[in-house]
């Protein structure tokens, strides 16, 4: 699955690229989302877990905790970049449940980037 | 009908690519021709300037974003697999969705015009004058949706070719001997993974302070009108080669054929393709000239400006030298090629003026703008793209475009676009700025103007010609065979139209001329390495 792996590898350039610039302009303007750290944490650790869960090929494991971080962060505060972190996540999970197993390689991928985003997000953004 | 609407060959989303650009430009032509026909003489009121305002914005966005990007991407989705030796794209299935998100795109667009809201802010809708205050209708929203379906069926799409160029490939085709179309296709498909999303990222923010009370671009409330520029042209100037590339790969692919010589200096075309997608970056702000940037700014984007001439130079240089001392045949096909190195590069020395900060101030905004940005995405990417389909249509058709016809439309197509684009300079520099509704009867203002509206009537005769040739060449021309013009590349290996399958048998590939080698096995391109 070369292919699938080196399409999503550049499906992820293209969002890093919009991730940067959309934070980038949330700092500048101080329009970061408000996350606080006792929920931003659990939050982090169910998508750290959703991670370990695709690492391990643990398909339903990975697709239920994506359902519960979504359904966490539906509970914060309203801000753009979670709301659209929340889509890319949604998606992820929509396709964990339709890809066949051969897809799931690259589709890891997108779970770790987007994970990799969320950190970022609440690093910036996290209040005690 | 379901079988193109399903389609996932990449030959039929190439067509349909290309169907849907030639449709999208009639609609862009025809909102021209309204704009040419209200300008024609000072003072005329045909049309409110509300229905103006429209106008330019609609044939700005239709043409760079449903015509420009659309008809290469088709070019590559069609082409790229046959030149590489392949039976497929990579991701086929992306391949379709790609187009349709596309398409659809460019039909929410044109629904604004249903629901009586079509965006009127310009192609690069600035910042505030796109704010709800200054903005109340709906036309924005349709045009930043559109524009974010179009982006995400690019940027498909450009995936698609970049996988298919690094996986797919012939045995024994490596990237030193893929044709320069391939070539300045996978460099302009990665420009556009990276210089698409700050254009989704723009659109994203837009939409916030439309729809959700956000605060990025309105000043009244601590938001900065400039980023939309700094984000827009980041996007902007990219765009600019991401539209121009391709088509600098199809005349590199036309010339050596109709020459009969190889390209001249291959490694220097393809490195400075690289070299342009690089400088591309870090020249955005010279659409921002006249904003206050600072000194040190306006020195470093004016110098990286005039920097970008000399790869864009070295390629005019390689298709000269490669028709230098060459037997040349001026089929139509050929003739759109050499208009081009002309007229791209009269809107190349323009751009390398508008890097001049001094002369950008003077002339930023008037129709000098008009003449260049016609004289680059026209005179380039449409001229190369005219090549391009008289060349590539024996491929797709089994049959000859009328060579008559050809011509016919050739002498009126560079007639008449020079006639409505070369007095723009002069407008610009007597002063006479761009997107007003009307003017003035200031002196030569009226004769010019009149002048650029006989030649966009020329233009369009010149252009319908050219789409009659098509339609009556598909249904009755002469059959072409496999390879009419006793090309190299690989995609005239394959049969005219090709099959589902492209190849019978995948070639293997040992030179940049791989049909040569198997026309003159006595004297083949590799032995010569």
């Amino acid at each position: 699955m070369r292919r699938a792996q080196l399409g999503m590898a550049m499906f992820l350039i293209a969002q890093a690229v919009f991730f940067f610039l959309l934070i980038l302009a949330c700092v500048y303007f101080h329009a970061l989302p408000r996350l606080y750290v006792p929920s931003g944490s659990i939050l982090t650790a169910l998508l750290l877990a959703g991670s370990v869960c695709i690492w391990r090929k643990w398909r339903w494991g990975a697709i239920a905790f994506g359902a519960v971080f979504l359904v966490g962060l539906a509970g914060t505060p309203f801000a753009m970049l979670t709301a659209i972190l929340g889509l890319f996540v949604l998606a992820g999970v929509i396709a964990l449940a339709v890809v066949p197993v051969s897809g799931l390689r690259a589709l890891s991928l997108y779970w770790y980037f987007f994970t990799a985003v969320w950190l970022i997000i609440f690093g910036i953004a996290g209040q005690v | 009908m379901s079988d193109w609407l399903c389609a996932i060959d990449h030959k039929r989303v190439g067509i349909l690519y290309m169907l849907s650009a030639l449709l999208f430009f009639l609609a862009g032509g025809m909102e021209a021709m309204v704009m040419r026909a209200q300008l024609a003489a000072p003072g005329l009121k045909l049309i409110t300037p509300e229905i103006y305002n429209q106008m330019f914005t609609m044939h700005g966005t239709t043409m760079i974003f449903l015509v420009a990007m659309p008809i290469l991407t088709g070019f590559g989705v069609y082409l790229v697999p046959l030149m590489i030796g392949a039976n497929e794209m990579a991701l086929p299935r992306l391949g379709a969705l790609s187009f349709w998100l596309q398409f659809l795109g460019g039909v929410l667009l044109y629904l604004s015009f249903a629901t009586g809201a079509a965006p009127d802010a310009g192609w690069f809708s600035y910042a505030p004058l796109t704010e709800k205050a200054f903005s109340p209708g709906a036309g924005l929203d349709y045009w930043a949706l559109a524009l974010l379906m179009i982006t995400g069926g690019s940027v498909g799409s450009a995936i698609n070719l970049i996988v298919t160029i690094a996986t797919q490939r012939a045995p024994g085709m490596t990237m030193r001997l893929v044709p320069l179309f391939v070539w300045m296709t996978l460099v302009a498909s990665i420009m556009i993974v990276f210089a698409l999303p700050a254009l989704a990222a723009s659109l994203v923010m837009l939409l916030s302070d439309r729809l959700l009370h956000a605060r990025f671009f309105d000043p009244a409330q601590g938001g900065a009108p400039l980023l939309w520029q700094h984000y827009f042209w980041i996007f902007g100037h990219p765009e600019v080669y991401i539209v121009v590339l391709p088509a600098f790969g199809m005349i590199s692919e036309v010339i050596p054929v109709f020459s009969r010589k190889p390209i001249f200096g291959y490694p220097f075309v393809a490195t400075s393709t690289v070299a342009i997608a690089f400088l591309s970056y870090g020249v955005w702000a010279h659409h921002m000239f006249a904003v206050a940037l600072g000194r040190n700014f306006l020195a470093i984007f004016s110098a990286a400006s005039m920097l970008i001439a000399v790869p864009t130079g070295m390629k005019i240089f390689s298709w000269v030298a490669t028709m230098w001392g060459g037997s040349i045949r001026f089929t139509t096909a050929m003739l759109f090629a050499v208009a081009f190195l002309l007229e791209f590069t009269v809107g190349g020395l323009s751009g390398v003026a508008f890097a001049t900060v001094p002369v950008d101030w003077q002339m930023t905004d008037t129709y000098f703008v008009v003449a260049h940005i016609h004289y680059v995405l026209f005179g380039g990417t449409v001229f190369a793209v005219l090549a391009g389909v008289h060349y590539w249509f024996p491929k797709l058709s089994g049959r000859l475009l009328d060579e008559k016809l050809g011509r016919w439309s050739f002498w009126l197509i560079v007639l008449g676009f020079n006639t409505a684009f070369f007095v723009q300079h002069f407008l610009g520099l007597l002063g006479m700025p761009r997107r007003v509704y009307t003017y003035p009867n200031l002196p030569w203002f009226g004769a010019l103007n009149v002048i650029s509206t006989v030649g966009a009537a020329i233009l369009v005769f010149g252009i319908l010609l050219f789409c009659a040739n098509i339609a009556m060449s598909f249904f009755f021309g002469v059959t072409s065979g496999d390879d009419p013009w006793n090309a190299w590349t690989l995609e005239w290996a394959a049969a005219s139209p090709p099959a589902i399958e492209n190849f019978a048998e995948i070639p293997t590939v040992r030179s940049r001329r791989p049909l040569w080698d198997q026309k003159h096995p006595e004297a083949p391109d590799w032995s010569e390495a």
